[in-house]
């Protein structure tokens, strides 16, 4: 009996290796190791079904119980389509759990727990949304994770897209933003990934030979158009614009865009076409997509923070690769004013981390915008960003030889993420055999394909170190009303014809096209040329004239947010109950006290500190 | 002041249906925006949006990629400076492999350096050092494979030029402005008349007629307020009263 058992044990280490080479081919994370139970001898695949049948309910057993009952309750949540409970279980139960138990582990496969929810493919479908979207935050997704996200979102896509008419399903809109944030973000990352060829081993290059259609930029722009399509949504915001009647809208939108999940969809999509046009460099067609979307704090995209962030921080960005530096502070201001405000608020959701960074990184273009283009729209977020990007916005402001390297420090720490729509050519064989003959021999390995950001960057840098001795003439000029080229070029020990080009320059970077108030319902590439300093100078044959406009000091905004407060402050004292009457006023007081619940609800006092946001 | 960057008065029906819808994708149809920007190349005409469509075909697609197509769309970009569209184009051009399968060897490599050379001369406005530049012996294959195809491509050059002039000279002497035309004697006078420019021929010394730019006073900016800023405070009186 003994004897037997020793061989037993042996045949079970064989088996479990095969256990395992097939899930790597299945899904590739699962190890079992209690499986190492003794049984009776049988023919092999019988053992193998069992073993895996009994792997499979060892692991099943290995879920905590509440983690059992969390799902099967999220499952019943939008079988109902509780958008409370689902909200609830989305954003907290969720996170919660992960930390307790899978904070360094995946969560159960989808496969382990479907008896929990009667193999509901679309609570499959979305609970394995979560389950890659935490393999990619928290651990390392390898290949396989890679590949079979996208099969998962195809196939939600597909559900929302090609089924008999308009889904039932309902979603909270934060989940449906990370569906489509999400989506985005592992397309980028793929891209990332696929363009190092280097790291690749023969298994990942075969797959990726053959991946077609995996995260390509078509699929995925696809999915997003389509989405829109669908939902009618630019068709939708324009019949709002115009003032339709609620029954006019439904049927211009038909049965997709009248649900608020498609019409959540829609809008978040375009939100989203404007991230993966910046990651692709194109940032016109980037603002373009945004033609209908207005960007103000009514807009519908706002009631998602993470959402109207991005928006603003994409925006900016592109406005600054389109030179429009006034626009981009203008975007900035916007959106970190907003944030600054709801910090108080924000603190314990699950994004904050994420917003901050943001945040962040638009402190650092703001910077980089107020050195190219110095104006004086926010002291407040200009003194913050001075504060936390102090050594480099000196260097930015003053111009010349350090510049250029604080400009560029602060580019590659804020811009996007830009990939290359195209992998290197995987298909041909002739490029992979040669990729796995130079794995061992590191001298002749094919390189990378070249980081797209360093385009940018360069871009970028050429036109700012067009402007470098800007500073220094400027503050030059500020020092006369008018004086001769040749004594300027004599003070700067340069040629005078340089100078007077250089001071083409000044005058260039003192214009911008910049979209003007009022037109808010405008394209955001519209725009008139503005002048964006108050230093103008005007050049009559080789005499330079200059005239500064000066600001006079604004009194209106500090009044009126003080007549504000004070307002609200008497209000509040107003409403206060009195204190215990003193005995000899007691007739008094009722006489006071009465008309006060009469203003409380004054449209004053209550306002005051929210109404602008 | 942008629209007609957006959408050019001269962009056909056909084209606008192209850029603006999801039809720009469609690989098949980058023939007709191509034949659209050869177009431009013999008619003086420039589509910034709808060359930036092709090369987004190109990037999609790198079986489309035409070499020849793309130096002539960053030759039409090149002159729209200081505005950003050389750049723009640039941001679209992904790196390729070297071993496209290409018959002959792609130009791109050799010649973007020189392009991104004239249009950093350009940006920078130094007229002069660009025509020396540009008639090297250098740019020799440039000029012969390529502006000479471009109708009017020395002329939008002057016309950045003249840009630049306008908003910084109230007067300029002709010496300055023939270097930074590359124009001399009689042709220099036909084209300064064709601005309606006016040269004082005892001094040789042009004026430049006023515009926006070229006028300067010293101002001091009053705040002006507007009435939504005071609402609040005026309801909350209201509630008072």
């Amino acid at each position: 009996m003994s004897q037997q058992r020793l061989a037993l044990w042996n045949t079970e280490e064989d088996l479990e290796e095969d256990v395992d080479l097939l899930a790597i081919g299945n899904y590739g994370q699962t190890v079992y190791d209690d499986a190492h139970i003794p049984q009776p001898q049988i023919d092999e695949s019988t053992l193998l079904a069992m073993q895996q049948h009994m792997a499979q309910q060892a692991a099943f057993a290995q879920i905590p119980d509440v983690v059992k009952s969390f799902i099967v309750h999220f499952h019943q949540a939008v079988l109902d389509n509780n958008l409370a409970e689902i909200t609830v279980a989305y954003e907290s139960g969720w996170n919660k759990y992960t930390e307790k138990y899978y904070a360094r582990t995946e969560w159960p496969e989808a496969e382990l727990i479907a008896p929990l929810v009667n193999d509901d493919p679309i609570f499959l479908i979305l609970y394995r949304e979560l389950y890659y979207r935490h393999v990619y935050s928290r651990l390392q997704p390898n290949i396989d994770d890679r590949f079979h996200s996208y099969e998962n979102s195809c196939e939600l896509f597909n559900y929302l897209l090609n089924s008999d008419g308009p889904v039932q399903l309902e979603l909270p809109e934060q989940w449906l933003w990370d569906i489509i944030d999400e989506f985005i973000y592992q397309y980028q990352v793929f891209c990332t990934w696929r363009s190092k060829p280097n790291s690749k081993n023969q298994e990942e290059l075969m797959m990726l030979a053959e991946g077609g259609p995996v995260w390509s930029s078509y699929s995925v722009l696809n999915v997003l158009y389509s989405l829109m399509q669908k939902s009618k949504i630019n068709e939708y915001i324009t019949a709002q614009r115009e003032g339709k009647s609620p029954e006019e809208i439904a049927e211009i939108v038909g049965e997709y865009g009248q649900r608020p999940l498609y019409r959540m969809l829609g809008y978040f999509s375009i939100i989203g076409l404007l991230r993966v046009h910046v990651h692709l460099g194109d940032f016109t067609l980037a603002l373009k997509i945004m033609d209908n979307v207005e960007l103000n704090q009514k807009s519908p995209f706002t009631r998602v923070t993470a959402c109207h962030v991005a928006t603003y921080y994409y925006v900016g960005f592109c406005y600054i690769m389109l030179r429009r530096y006034p626009d981009a502070i203008r975007t900035f201001v916007t959106i970190l004013n907003f944030i600054m405000r709801m910090r108080q608020y924000h603190t314990r959701s699950y994004q904050y981390d994420q917003i901050n960074k943001t945040a962040d990184r638009m402190y650092a273009l703001f910077a980089i915008c107020h050195a190219l283009s110095p104006s004086r729209l926010d002291d407040n977020i200009a003194n913050i960003a001075k504060e936390r990007y102090g050594e480099q916005y000196t260097k930015m402001s003053r111009g010349g030889s350090d510049a250029l390297a604080a400009y560029e420090e602060l580019f590659l720490y804020a811009c996007p993420k830009f990939i290359t729509a195209n992998p290197p050519p995987y298909d041909d064989p002739e490029y992979t055999n040669n990729l796995l003959a130079s794995a061992d021999d590191e001298s002749n390995a094919p390189a990378s394909q070249p980081d797209s950001s360093q385009r940018h960057l360069e871009l970028f840098l050429a036109d700012v170190a067009a402007q470098l001795p800007v500073p220094t003439l400027r503050s030059f000029l500020k020092l006369y009303t008018s004086l001769g080229a040749a004594k300027i070029a004599n003070f700067l020990d340069q040629d005078e014809e340089e100078l007077v080009q250089e001071m083409m320059v000044l005058k260039q970077s003192s214009r911008s096209i910049s979209r003007l108030p009022g037109t808010e319902g405008n394209s955001l590439l519209d725009g008139q040329t503005i002048t964006t300093s108050d230093l103008n100078f005007v050049i009559d044959d080789n005499m330079v004239h200059i005239a500064e406009s000066t600001v006079g000091r604004r009194y209106a905004g500090w009044f009126i947010k003080n007549t504000e407060r004070a307002q609200k402050i008497l209000d509040d004292i107003k409403n206060m109950p009195l204190p215990a009457p003193p005995k000899t006023s007691t007739d008094a007081a009722p006489a006071v006290e009465a008309p006060a619940p009469s203003r409380k609800p004054g449209r004053g006092g209550q306002k005051v500190a929210w109404a602008k946001v | 002041m942008t629209s007609e960057w957006i959408s050019p008065s001269s962009r056909p029906k056909p084209i606008e249906d192209l850029v603006s819808g999801v039809d720009r994708y469609n690989p098949s149809n980058v023939g007709i925006l191509e034949d659209y920007l050869y177009h431009q190349i013999r008619s003086e005409e420039y589509d910034c949006l709808a060359n930036l469509a092709i090369l987004k075909l190109y990037q999609f697609n790198p079986d489309l990629y035409n070499p020849d197509v793309v130096i002539n769309i960053l030759l039409k970009a090149l002159t729209s400076s200081p505005s950003p569209d050389f750049n723009l184009c640039i941001s679209l051009l992904d790196e390729r492999p070297a071993n496209t399968q290409l018959d002959e060897p792609d130009p791109i490599p050799s010649v973007l350096p020189l392009l991104k050379t004239l249009h950093n001369l350009l940006y920078r406005c130094r007229f002069p050092a660009f025509w020396s530049t540009y008639r090297s012996e250098e740019f020799e294959s440039l000029r012969d494979n390529y502006t000479v195809e471009v109708a009017g491509f020395e002329n939008a050059v002057r016309a950045v030029a003249v840009r630049a002039v306008r908003a910084t000279f109230t007067r300029i002497s002709s010496e300055r402005l023939s270097s930074y035309l590359n124009l001399e004697g009689n042709e220099l006078k036909a084209y300064i008349q064709s601005l309606e420019w006016t040269i004082d021929n005892s001094t040789g010394v042009i004026s430049v007629p006023p515009n926006p730019d070229n006028q300067i006073e010293a101002t001091i900016v009053q705040e002006s307020i507007k009435l939504p800023q005071l609402t609040k405070i005026l309801a909350h009186s209201l509630v008072k009263s």
